[in-house]
């Protein structure tokens, strides 16, 4: 079944600018998905209306068959979706064990030392963790999340190779074995080789690519 | 996690700018906490002047528009009516007058148990007057304009009224000069050598002159009749007794007491309609001078005190507005996050309310601790003595409540530039 029905979504850039010219896709569970195109392209656009971060100009976003716009977007937010962040965004005078318990009540340690953080790395500052740390501890807040969409946008951009391979790993795991429906928006075509699913957008169209 | 946590975890590890807010609130509640309590002193103080010096009418025989008549010996009097007992009780029984004191002025020749007479003060050399004393004959001594202006103030005993029968006040330099005290009895005759009563009044109070070269009557030089010293005050029942060789035709003028100065018009608007008394007959002289001096200087300070509130209220509030707004739009990429993950405005909004009335409720008791000693230090330059400025826990409470709503809309509007863009705008503008 499908967890994520994009019908026919257009947005414009101050009523102007065509950015996205009537847009459909499917989305299923389990399955990790990428988006590439060029900069500027509306791939960032098109992951923040799958996670009712902004609305479309016309068209709908579906998730389990319901009009996010009519079940609300905050609430959308709060219980399907979760945002992986190129620049990590994690809340700066918060531990990441605190971090991760934004979203989620369960314990955050386990998780935490899961994607290879340890306990004592788990309290300190977040500011204090390096780059791929810091993007852990963004993974753990949406994995403890109960969303079952993940949406990440350029996860591994700011990582280096070997600390993006693992990421990727990560993440594809968050979909295989969890069960979770990745969408992952990349320049990256490493990454994009280990989706399920390849997006292209370009000129506001969007095709499936693998 | 909750908001209340979240709050407490900002305001606890962003300790910088939680320090700076707390000192700054701080420094505003002990100032508005002081200024309050000054205020207060200053109100205080003029409640207590209005009770203190209070304020008196006159009401007089207006000579001007009685008439004349001969009295056969080439003099003239004054055919004008005066202010008969029922007069003076009609206009005592206005709502708002204390007392009143009407005077039956006459010398009189004052001596000792021994017949000795007694010789006046002459501080001035004038011109000496042997025995002779200004003497007033009086219903209520406390309410005698001498009294009442302050010309004059009670050092030992006590005053006349009409519980007192054959009493007499002296000033004590008289009695000092000729070994005499209160409880001592001494005579007192209008005109010696004639039928006129010889009485022994006892000395029920001494007076000091305290006026000085600023008094009118002070400076007047014919003769030692002026000297204040030599004024003497005796009860009205002796002095009619005194004067009853003489038609008792009333008295000239009565001095009316009222203990609120503030409300002296609207009186003197109730004695003016008073039927029964011809107004065209009788002049009213109002003396609110010194309340009128005082109150305004006091007036004038309250209105700096209350001006100087309202301005400290309003520059701080601007102020924290300022910071507030600096530090939301610092907490852009946070907020963005928060609703992100699927945090709901309202819930960001309270959640720095909350921060900042942690603050304020760390801040406001330690100002109220430290407003007491800056109150008084304060208070000074006002020039109000630092212990009658006392900061209440009434002004705790007041500045507590309206300090926490001011904070919490201060927050709010710090608030709304933000929130009212769209998730996505705050997200791509952090990017």
């Amino acid at each position: 079944m499908n967890i994520m029905d994009i019908q026919n979504v257009q947005y414009t850039y101050d009523g102007k600018k065509k950015i996205l010219k009537g847009i459909n896709a499917q989305m299923e569970q389990g399955k990790m998905y990428a988006i590439l195109g060029p900069s500027g392209c509306g791939k960032t656009t098109l992951l923040s209306l799958l996670g009712g971060l902004d609305s479309p100009a016309s068209g709908q976003i579906l998730y389990q068959g319901d009009d996010i716009a009519k079940t609300g977007l905050a609430s959308h937010r709060r219980s399907h979706v979760a945002f992986i962040f190129q620049s990590y965004n994690l809340i700066d005078y918060l531990t990441p064990m605190e971090n991760v318990a934004l979203t989620s009540k369960l314990p955050p340690l386990p998780i935490l030392e899961q994607l290879g953080l340890t306990a004592e790395e788990a309290a300190r500052n977040v500011l204090k963790l390096s780059g791929g740390q810091q993007q852990r501890v963004a993974i753990a807040r949406a994995l403890a999340s109960d969303a079952q969409v993940i949406l990440a946008d350029e996860p591994t951009g700011n990582l280096d190779e070997d600390t993006a391979a693992e990421i990727t790993a990560i993440l594809k795991d968050s979909a295989h074995q969890s069960g979770k429906c990745v969408v992952i928006v990349t320049h990256s075509n490493e990454l994009a080789k280990e989706a399920d699913v390849v997006f292209q957008l370009q000129k506001g169209n969007l095709q499936i690519l693998l | 996690m909750n908001l209340g946590t979240r709050a407490v975890l900002h305001t606890v590890r962003k300790w910088k700018k939680t320090l700076l807010v707390f000192c700054l609130l701080l420094a505003i509640t002990t100032l508005v906490l002081s200024g309050l309590a000054i205020a207060d002193a200053q109100a205080e103080q003029s409640e207590d002047v209005r009770g203190t010096t209070g304020a008196s009418f006159t009401v007089s025989r207006n000579i001007a528009t009685g008439g004349w008549s001969s009295d056969g010996s080439g003099g003239s009097y004054s055919t004008q009516e005066y202010l008969t007992n029922d007069k003076l009780e009609s206009l005592a029984a206005v709502n708002g007058v204390e007392g009143y004191n009407a005077s039956i002025r006459t010398i009189l020749c004052l001596s000792d148990r021994q017949g000795q007479w007694l010789e006046q003060m002459n501080p001035k050399g004038y011109a000496l007057v042997d025995c002779q004393f200004y003497s007033y004959g009086c219903i209520n001594s406390k309410y005698h304009s001498l009294f009442l202006s302050g010309a004059l103030v009670m050092c030992e005993g006590k005053m006349i009224d009409s519980s007192v029968k054959n009493g007499i006040i002296i000033s004590k330099d008289i009695a000092d000069k000729h070994g005499l005290k209160v409880g001592d009895t001494i005579q007192a005759v209008n005109t010696p050598l004639t039928d006129d009563k010889t009485m022994g009044l006892e000395i029920v109070g001494l007076f000091e002159a305290v006026a000085d070269n600023t008094d009118e009557r002070n400076n007047y030089n014919e003769s030692s009749y002026y000297e204040y010293t030599n004024n003497a005050f005796v009860s009205e029942a002796a002095m009619k007794n005194l004067l009853e060789n003489y038609a008792d035709v009333g008295y000239s003028s009565a001095d009316f007491f009222v203990n609120d100065p503030e409300r002296l018009e609207s009186i003197l608007r109730e004695v003016q309609n008073i039927k029964t008394i011809n107004w065209n007959n009788f002049l009213i002289t109002v003396n609110d001078e010194v309340y009128q001096n005082i109150s305004s200087a006091l007036s004038d300070t309250g209105t700096l005190i209350t001006t100087l509130i309202y301005v400290i209220t309003a520059v701080s509030m601007a102020l924290m507005i300022l910071i507030l707004s600096m530090s939301v739009r610092s907490r852009k990429r946070e907020i963005g996050i928060l609703l992100a993950v699927g945090i709901a405005k309202p819930a960001i909004v309270f959640q720095y309310v909350l921060e900042t009335l942690l603050i304020a409720a760390a801040a406001f008791p330690l100002a109220y601790l430290f407003s007491n000693q800056a109150a008084g230090a304060l208070g000074t330059l006002f020039d109000k003595a630092a212990e009658y400025i006392i900061v209440t826990p009434e002004h705790f409470m007041l500045v507590a409540a309206v300090g926490s709503i001011l904070l919490a809309a201060a927050v709010l509007a710090s608030c709304i530039p933000v929130m009212r863009l769209k998730p996505k705008t705050i997200l791509s503008q952090m990017e």
